[in-house]
């Protein structure tokens, strides 16, 4: 190989980099537009839509919500109530005790007059047995919840359980420690009711972040904007994320992901294509593709909806460590679904999902923290070896910073535009100055735990899922 | 000056690349210091516009409670209510103000009934407010459409009748949902009578919150179903399959019955579902001969229908079925066998003791 | 007005609440006005009253709450109209397992109120 080779690879090299940094701008700038385009249809659509005087009555479609709890028994009590405070008429509760190992069961039995029933379960999905038994409650004021206590087997094992007990025709999924507001359910089957051409299913709701909110008795008082650095930028992240990006995408209908704290799901496709996959940190994910793969090869019409109204708040990590094994598992996810379905790759088969959506997310989600990591590994060794024209790199960093700004800023618009949900005086400057830091206080984390996730998932298979402990919800 | 001379010279001399690349960042900062500026104008406008809302609607709404307390029996209007009214008709050309008092108007038409809930009809006529809802129904926008035919369902005007019921087949789904809604609103059951023209599909939403509106009312009266029942459009055909089912339409049953022939698996499933609901047993002995033609789902829901009708000569068909491979219907069975015949049910012991098997049977037998 | 009998109203509808107490006081009660539950609860801890009309879908804490803390609470057996919206059956029906003496499906006639009021109040 002579010097002249060498410089042509180089020299391609550099090409590719420069068009993966184009294309994935170019992607955000395309998204950001599409999904300007639908978010101001749905809020037309939406606004006269007087929720509180619809869908109260039994003749609307049955709907479970599956909420599995694993050593929760700090919260299990309030988390509960405010599950059962939803203003759907036709609707029930099933909590999953994975096997905790504390409480919560005997907890729940005392607050809620939980009494041991006989339960016929039709195991379609095989899980890990029955632990305690199956309880109901005595006292009316109680009569949709369901516990379930059973053998220790993850999260998606519960999920399981809850859709074999299910006998709704449509469940919901959530974290236990989510909040959900009163009208959620019924904004979340909307899109389920109104499609005729096709099948939904499933739809996915935005997850808000609750941390310093206010919440009472499982009720969202009052939503303030956080102190620490970690919390606010997690907050423009996920607004960045639901307003500008899956927004966008459920109008490509090429969702792939959604969230695991709250979806809609419909319960006969679900159950179809087995229920949630136990081997995999990335269930909630898994499972969408599963279910997007098997419509396409039972050649069924179907769509994956998207709620972008604020329905469902959560917890989300305080602190660097938990964020990080969070963002770690999130990774790994990944990779296993991607890797699982792989044959859907440039499938024209799989249409959209095999052309549009798996390669976009194998490229600018899978590979992205990669490829980003080889190129400061690269832009090092040329500084090392003083190859690099400072003022041209210069340049283009403050151009890359720019625009990860100005898109922040684009979606603090949108939000502001939509649900304008941080009222109070000052937090606009606050989003903006979150949004000029960000890049310095959150992106290098989840760099490094994107980059520990491919390591982990390839070098140290045995890693358990990290366990996110979670710091009790704010009450006053 | 030498500095800033120094960096004209710098760019001209850079490659059109990096060029390119200042001119972006002077052209991001200036967007981002603006639309910084824009943001700080936007959340001050939004929260200013929440107070005026509040202001307004405090406003209007006493405005109101007055003008409907300050009728007298001799007048058709009082001094103090023509007062009202000449204000209310001073703030309508204002589009902001127009909403908060509509919303306000609104906000008391839907809670309350009688005498009052005709006043407030009154005043929505007498400040010239329906005029705008009118002149909306013209509009190019669908939105500005649909929320106009809304409003004028919400206040009950019936005499625009006309000028809404060419929107029935509207290409757009929002309008012709607004359409319908206005249509069994106004004129209930009456109103349905759209469903004989109806050419676009009614998606399950349109339908439940059709069936929630006509529950309102106390009228049991129901129109003749069968026409919609034997419609072409399917969706018309699972709505009044629905009002079969509601209101017990017992005097539909034979049109229902020719509805388990139907090509759409999905109305023939909801027909076995409402025979099984109205008691049908001629329904049973259809299904019962064709048994092992029908899909699964039908087969499931024929097995609900056993377990409303079921008679002892069902005994023989049921014992063909307690192995069957789908739980529901095995469960079904079986129920249904404890029922009919305590022995045979508890001789099935012995028969089925897989132990999936024995789990069911000893659930039925404890429940 | 001291011996004007007390009436606490939970009601989300500031419009309706106005019109009620306009109404009500036309005819010598005294009304408190609260515009959730949590509020309603405060007003009929601090002033006792002698009726409680309340919506059964108000935000944060529900007319089925508010219900069951004055009859299991504060042990009280002060009458109470629910107000419900149609297609709330089964809300009404919980209504009454917990306490509540009287409903008024939404819409109703204001007239027609006053007389319920009247008659538990006698």
């Amino acid at each position: 190989m002579n010097t002249s080779t060498v410089e042509i690879i180089i020299l391609i090299i550099h090409f590719l980099f420069f068009i993966y940094a184009c294309t994935a701008i170019a992607s955000y700038i395309i998204l950001a537009m599409i999904s300007s385009k639908e978010t101001i249809e749905y809020m037309k659509k939406n606004s006269f839509v007087n929720y509180k005087e619809i869908l109260s009555s039994t003749i609307s479609p049955s709907i479970t919500i599956i909420a599995p709890a694993y050593n929760e028994s700090l919260n299990i009590i309030e988390n509960v109530r405010s599950l059962l405070s939803s203003h759907y008429v036709n609707y029930d509760v099933v909590i999953v005790n994975d096997g905790s190992k504390d409480d919560s069961l005997e907890k729940m039995i005392v607050a809620y007059d939980l009494v041991k029933v006989d339960f016929l379960i039709n195991q379609q999905i095989p899980t890990k047995p029955i632990r305690a038994g199956v309880f109901k409650s005595t006292n009316p004021a109680f009569e949709k919840l369901t516990v379930v206590d059973k053998v220790n087997g993850g999260k998606a094992d519960a999920l399981n359980m809850g859709l074999n007990i299910s006998k709704s025709d449509y469940v919901a999924c959530i974290d236990v420690d989510c909040l959900l507001l009163e009208n959620s359910l019924q904004k979340m089957i909307k899109p389920f009711l109104e499609v005729t051409d096709k099948t939904v299913i499933a739809t996915g709701g935005v997850i808000r972040i609750a941390n310093s909110c206010i919440i009472k008795d499982g009720k969202l008082l009052d939503v303030n904007f956080p102190k620490k650095l970690i919390e606010k930028a997690q907050i423009l992240e996920y607004i960045r994320a639901f307003l500008l990006g899956r927004m966008a995408w459920s109008r490509l209908n090429g969702l792939l992901v959604i969230s695991g704290a709250f979806g809609l799901f419909n319960k006969k496709v679900a159950i179809e294509v087995g229920g949630y996959d136990t081997n995999t940190v990335g269930e909630d994910m898994e499972l969408i593709v599963r279910m997007r793969r098997y419509m396409e090869e039972t050649k069924q019409k179907y769509k994956v909806a998207y709620i972008p109204d604020p329905l469902c708040w959560t917890e989300a990590p305080d602190n660097y460590k938990i964020f990080i094994s969070q963002r770690n598992r999130w990774t790994r996810g990944t990779i296993e679904t991607l890797r699982m379905h792989r044959k859907v790759a440039f499938n024209p088969k799989y249409k959209s999902l095999g052309l549009l959506s798996y390669p976009y997310w194998l490229l600018y989600e899978r590979l992205a923290p990669v490829i980003e990591v080889i190129g400061i590994i690269y832009f090092i060794i040329l500084a090392a070896l003083n190859e690099v024209r400072w003022d041209y790199a210069l340049a283009f960093i403050i151009l890359a910073y720019l625009f990860a700004v100005l898109f922040s800023i684009v979606a603090i618009f949108s939000e502001e535009l939509t649900y304008h949900q941080y009222k109070k005086k000052g937090t606009g400057f606050k989003l903006i100055m979150i949004s000029l830091l960000e890049p310095f206080v959150l992106h290098p984390f989840i760099l490094y735990a994107a980059i520990r996730g491919n390591i982990d998932y390839y070098f140290n298979k045995k890693k358990k899922w990290g366990e996110m402990t979670r710091k009790g919800m704010a009450t006053s | 000056m030498y500095s800033y001379q120094h960096f004209i010279d710098y760019f001209k001399n850079a490659p059109a690349i990096i060029q390119v690349v200042w001119v972006m960042i002077v052209l991001f900062m200036v967007i981002i210091i603006i639309l910084i500026i824009y943001l700080k104008l936007l959340r001050s406008r939004l929260r200013k516009n929440e107070k005026i809302v509040a202001q307004y609607q405090n406003e209007y709404e006493s405005n109101l409670i007055t003008y409907l307390y300050s009728g007298n029996e001799e007048e058709e209007i009082s001094a103090e209510q023509q007062l009202i009214v000449e204000k209310l008709k001073s703030c309508v050309p204002d589009k902001f103000k127009r909403r908060v008092v509509v919303s306000t108007l609104l906000r008391l038409r839907n809670e309350i009934s009688g005498e009052m809930a005709e006043s407030i009809q009154k005043l929505y006529f007498q400040t010239g407010l329906i005029n705008y809802a009118l002149s909306s129904l013209k509009s190019k926008k669908w939105y500005v459409v649909a929320k106009g035919i809304r409003e004028l369902a919400q206040f009950h005007v019936k005499e625009v009748n006309d000028q809404i019921v060419i929107h029935v087949n509207n290409p757009n789904k929002e309008i012709r949902k607004e359409v319908q809604l206005y249509l069994v609103t106004l004129f209930h059951f009456e109103g349905l009578k759209f469903l004989d023209v109806l050419q676009t599909q009614l998606s399950e939403w349109d339908q439940i919150q059709l069936l929630e509106v006509l529950q309102r009312f106390d009228e049991q009266e129901i129109p003749n179903i069968n026409p919609w029942l034997k419609s072409k459009n399917d969706s018309v055909v699972i709505f009044a399959i629905k009002l079969a089912k509601i209101y017990n339409q017992f005097e539909a049953k034979d049109t229902l019955l020719d509805l388990l022939e139907h090509r759409h698996k999905k109305i023939r499933v909801e027909a076995i579902q409402v025979l099984s609901h109205l008691q049908v047993y001629e329904a049973k002995e259809v299904l019962k001969n064709k048994f092992n033609e029908l899909s699964l789902e039908e087969q499931i829901a024929f097995f609900k229908l056993l377990e409303n009708v079921f008679e002892s000569s069902d005994e023989s068909f049921l014992q063909e079925h307690i192995q069957h491979k789908n739980f529901e219907i095995k469960v079904s069975a079986l129920k249904i066998f404890k029922l009919l015949n305590i022995e045979k049910f508890h001789s099935f012991k012995r028969l089925l003791s897989a132990p999936k098997d024995a789990e069911i049977i000893e659930f039925i037998e404890n429940n | 007005m001291s011996d004007a009998k007390k009436i606490v109203l939970a009601e989300d509808n500031s419009t309706l609440s106005l019109l009620l107490k306009f109404r009500l006081e036309k005819e010598g009660y005294k009304l408190l006005i609260a515009a959730d539950g949590k509020e309603a609860i405060e007003l009929i801890e601090q002033h006792d009253p002698e009726l409680i009309l309340t919506d059964i879908m108000m935000p944060f804490i529900s007319g089925l709450e508010v219900i069951s803390h004055v009859r299991n609470k504060l042990n009280k057996q002060t009458p109470i109209i629910v107000f419900s919206a149609a297609g709330q059956e089964e809300m009404v029906l919980k209504a009454f397992n917990l306490g509540a003496n009287d409903f008024m499906g939404k819409p109703f006639s204001p007239n027609e109120l006053v007389i319920r009021v009247k008659r538990l109040l006698r």
